[in-house]
């Protein structure tokens, strides 16, 4: 498949970079050519140094070719405009990335479509969407729906009253059990569990499982389901405007921002929102305004850093669920060791979203939900592919993946040794990045 | 820094040997066909370098495909320096072998398409030996790692990206498709076509099949080697002159454009300031040579004398190195000329050898500039080609490039004539080989060969040849301490 991309600023180079890995014709233009140096050096990809709405620099990328055309430069304009360009030219498909809710609503989707562009995506309402998935698993560290919801992966920290600690694996999970624990991440490193393995507490357990099952994960993992009914935020940002109008009616949102000006104008566009002008770094504002009583809390300001600090203070003030925005993606590893429940970035979202609609074109890519070290991915079993040759505990699996749960016929259902793949099952694998290259081997 | 992944570095060269011993069987089976007592040479150098490439791979099957940057550089030097030690056994093992020196010299000088010799007479040789000298040069050509990445699949990857950036020549290295096996491809198709079609036309001539398709590898590699004593000059054939310069031309253009040309567009091409700059320096050299051969009265014809300056002037700026006319003999102004074409040689991503005409453009473009600041101090004069501007770091990138150039140059020259060469002949003979012609000066040139050098010389300038073809930086890199440091 041949995809160019246009911009080169994170999104693009992140999904430009994981693409590149894959077997995709990746051309990534940009303007700056700075930018582009390092990744035409170190990476199996193509730069053009060109800027994306010219048709001279389309003419070049042979935008003709192309079956998918993605815009992510940082202003939706330019992005609508040279998705408009790209697929009059006789690009397949197009995708640009807006930054207005408005333009998402289905009545627009016929002027989209008549401008020639096929796709948007929004980051700040999927950053919104996944606040809101993690304020209804308080209890969860992460939350992936895959295949329409069909499996679920969840991740949960495990602590002292959690029923299957210092218990080895095979004594947890009986031959009909429907969950599947595929990853620990236990300090610094991920494992793949085999049977003799051992919880321990302070463990970030991924488990994977079916809807009907998360109670029973639940209880084991000694959780209860807190209902979040007041939650504080902080920072103005359209995330912030997005999750107002998302939240349930019984949720109470009281939002903190410094600005005054921009005060007033989320005053006028969030009714519902009590709007508190100030430093959300002051603990004793956060006090007064009542920390102590809020069911979670959200940092979202453009500094990373304040909202991991803002978070960590909050949960020194008892706030039991505390999610933060962290948009540099060096930090994340750094953060999720924290005490810090849910991370949020727009880029990883916007990313493993465009992977989603690769998926939904072309079965043979994988999508992957990228946890520091190891890889969740989702990939469809092809005929005759290695992995259908016989049953999973006969297969021979290295030890640095594991096989997490499989779609059939549009039916989740967990794996076990005797589960027996089926060609165009959607599988769901987990592997550590050391096993990245054994996986092409079993599905092709 | 991690430390080095010694274990990929082994597959690498593992896989690559099998590979070397499969393209051994064309030689093996050329042998059998003539029968003149060399096949069991080649049985034998092919037993040999698949079962040391065999078990290594086997043996570091597992090891993990990373490759970074230090990695690469290894795999790179390495995997030239075992190609060379394994290419040189049928020459081991020929009847009336030569020595590990002259055996080491001689597939080196094949691999990077040099085109030194030091065998005295070539048409002694069995046609097994003679098949396996040009065969080393259409392998080297375009590059080994670049003939890996085309048909192996396993290093259609990041890893095999790096290595190929650490093979190919000249400053910046156009991609012609996104995928780097792809790329590979497409440079291989014009360099197999170009030489299948050197090879028909050749055949048309006066040459028997054998010696044509011989002489298509080395042209289009701009290697050298010829199945003949007198090189070019034995068929004494206009023809044979005129074909084999047009396409040594071509060889010395930058295969990434004439790709581009065959697929339809040719403007690029010509309008690309650097073929410019070589068809002008070309046809400049040889009125040069024309006029001072007509002044110095050694004119014949005046077809003849342009066709043979040509024709000379092509084979050394490309780096092919034929015998066409005998520079030497003609006197030293003209040698000079020639020294100075070996200098610079033809296009960046051709198959030519010396410091590339792109790197002289920019440098002669920056000395321009530096003149204009002596007068206008605050000017802001970024050198431009193509149109586009060139940054300041890769200017001195090239300012570093020539003065290791020299520094290699002058390094080499210390050496041989401390062996007891004359300063013509030890500054000829490694300008010859950091450039990769083939023809040096005084006793090394045209119409010379390196025999005579001593053991240490001839390692010396094995080694140098192996610093020219990989454009300096990328073996030199490895005697730095902070290449080895954990750090």
């Amino acid at each position: 498949m041949k995809i160019i991309i246009a911009g080169a600023g994170e999104v693009g180079t992140h999904l430009a970079k994981l693409l590149s890995r894959e077997e995709q014709d990746i051309i990534l233009i940009d303007n700056d050519e700075e930018k582009l140096r390092e990744l035409d050096a170190n990476y199996n990809l193509m730069t053009i140094v060109g800027n994306p709405t010219a048709f001279m620099t389309l003419k070049q990328a042979k935008v003709h070719q192309a079956d998918l055309f993605i815009a992510v430069m940082p202003f939706e304009t330019r992005n609508i405009m040279a998705c408009t360009m790209a697929s009059k030219l006789g690009a397949k498909k197009t995708l640009a990335r807006v930054d207005n809710y408005e333009y998402l609503l289905p009545e627009n989707k016929a002027f989209f479509d008549s401008l020639g562009v096929n796709e948007l995506i929004y980051p700040e309402k999927l950053a919104a969407e996944e606040v809101i998935t993690a304020l209804r698993h308080t209890w969860t560290r992460n939350w992936f729906e895959l295949c329409n919801g069909e499996l679920i992966v969840l991740s949960v920290k495990l602590h002292d009253n959690a029923k299957i600690l210092n218990k080895k694996l095979y004594e947890v999970t009986t031959a009909d059990s429907q969950f599947h624990i595929a990853a620990i991440k236990r300090i610094h490193e991920t494992i793949i569990p085999r049977g003799n393995d051992e919880i321990k507490v302070g463990d970030i357990a991924y488990f994977t499982t079916t809807p009907n099952h998360i109670g029973e994960i639940r209880q084991l993992a000694g959780e209860s389901e807190a209902e979040i009914h007041k939650i504080m935020i902080m920072g103005g940002s359209r995330i912030a405007i997005r999750i107002s109008s998302y939240a349930p009616d019984d949720m109470d949102i009281k939002l903190i921002e410094c600005d005054r000006q921009k005060s007033y104008k989320l005053a006028e566009r969030m009714h519902d929102v009590i709007i508190i002008q100030g430093d959300g770094r002051n603990v004793d504002l956060l006090k007064e305004e009542g920390i102590r009583d809020m069911d979670a809390f959200i940092a979202l300001t453009d500094s990373s850093e304040t909202n991991i600090l803002a978070c960590l203070t909050a949960k020194e003030l008892g706030v039991q669920k505390t999610i933060a925005e962290v948009e540099n993606l060096q930090f994340i590893s750094t953060a999720e060791r924290l005490n810090i429940g849910n991370i949020i970035n727009k880029k990883l979202l916007a990313a493993s979203r465009i992977f989603q609609l690769l998926l939904d074109e072309d079965s043979s890519n994988a999508k992957c939900l990228a946890l520091s070290d190891a890889e969740v991915m989702e990939l469809v079993a092809k005929e005759n592919s290695k992995i259908t040759k016989a049953p999973v505990k006969d297969l021979k699996l290295p030890s640095d993946l594991t096989i997490g749960g499989l779609v059939r016929n549009g039916h989740g259902m967990v794996v076990t040794g005797n589960t027996w793949i089926q060609p165009n099952d959607h599988v769901v694998i987990f592997c550590l990045d050391t096993a990245l290259h054994k996986i092409d081997k079993l599905f092709n | 820094m991690a430390k080095i992944n010694v274990r990929v570095i082994l597959k690498f060269i593992g896989m690559l040997l099998c590979l070397e011993a499969i393209l051994m069987l064309a030689p093996y089976i050329v042998a059998l066909i003539y029968g003149e007592g060399d096949a069991m040479a080649f049985l034998l150098s092919i037993g040999i370098t698949a079962i040391t490439g065999g078990a290594l791979f086997y043996f570091f099957r597992n090891a993990r495909n990373e490759v970074g940057k230090r990695e690469s550089y290894l795999i790179v030097t390495s995997i030239w320096l075992f190609f060379t030690l394994f290419g040189m056994l049928p020459f081991c093992f020929m009847p009336n072998s030569l020595s590990v020196a002259d055996a080491f010299f001689e597939t080196v000088s094949g691999l990077t398409t040099t085109g030194a010799s030091i065998i005295p007479n070539v048409e002694a040789l069995p046609h097994g030996i003679l098949f396996w000298r040009s065969f080393t040069h259409l392998i080297g050509g375009m590059g080994i790692i670049l003939l890996t990445v085309a048909i192996l699949p396993m290093l259609n990857h990041q890893g095999g990206l790096i290595l190929f950036n650490s093979e190919v020549t000249g400053i910046s290295h156009e991609k012609l498709k996104p995928k780097i096996g792809e790329t590979s491809k497409k440079l291989w198709y014009v360099y197999i076509s170009l030489t299948a079609i050197l090879c028909l036309l050749l055949c048309v001539g006066p040459m028997k099949p054998f010696d044509a398709i011989c002489h298509a590898f080395s042209t289009m590699a701009t290697g050298g080697f010829s199945t003949k004593q007198a090189s070019l000059n034995h068929w004494h054939s206009a023809y044979i002159d005129y074909v084999i310069t047009i396409f040594t031309f071509v060889a010395g253009i930058n295969f990434a454009l004439v790709y581009r040309a065959v697929t339809g567009d040719v403007k690029r091409l010509f309008s690309n300031e650097e073929t410019k700059w070589y068809t002008v320096i070309v046809v400049g050299a040889t009125v040069v040579v024309v006029a001072g051969l007509y002044v110095t009265g050694q004119n014949s014809s005046f077809e003849e004398t342009v066709r043979v300056s040509l024709a000379q002037v092509v084979t050394v700026i490309t780096s092919t190195g034929y015998t066409v006319g005998d520079y030497v003999a003609w006197g030293p102004f003209f040698t000079t000329i020639f020294l100075l074409l070996m200098f610079f040689g033809a296009c960046a991503g051709s198959t030519c050898g010396g410091a590339k005409i792109d790197r002289l453009v920019v440098l002669a473009k920056n000395t321009r500039n530096e003149f204009y600041r002596v007068i206008h101090p605050n000017a802001i004069l970024p050198v431009r080609v193509n149109g586009k501007a060139i940054s300041h770091e890769v200017v001195s990138k090239i300012l570093a490039f020539i003065l290791v150039y020299v520094m290699v140059l002058i390094a080499g020259s210390i050496v041989l004539t401390a062996l007891g060469l004359s300063i013509e002949e030890a500054f000829g003979s490694t300008l010859s080989c950091l450039s990769n012609i083939g023809p040096g000066a005084g006793a090394t040139g045209p119409v010379g060969n390196y025999a005579f050098i001593p053991d240490i010389g001839k390692w010396t300038l094995s080694f140098i040849m192996l610093i020219g073809r990989l454009e300096l930086f990328t073996v030199l890199i490895l005697f730095t301490s902070y290449f080895w440091k954990n750090s």
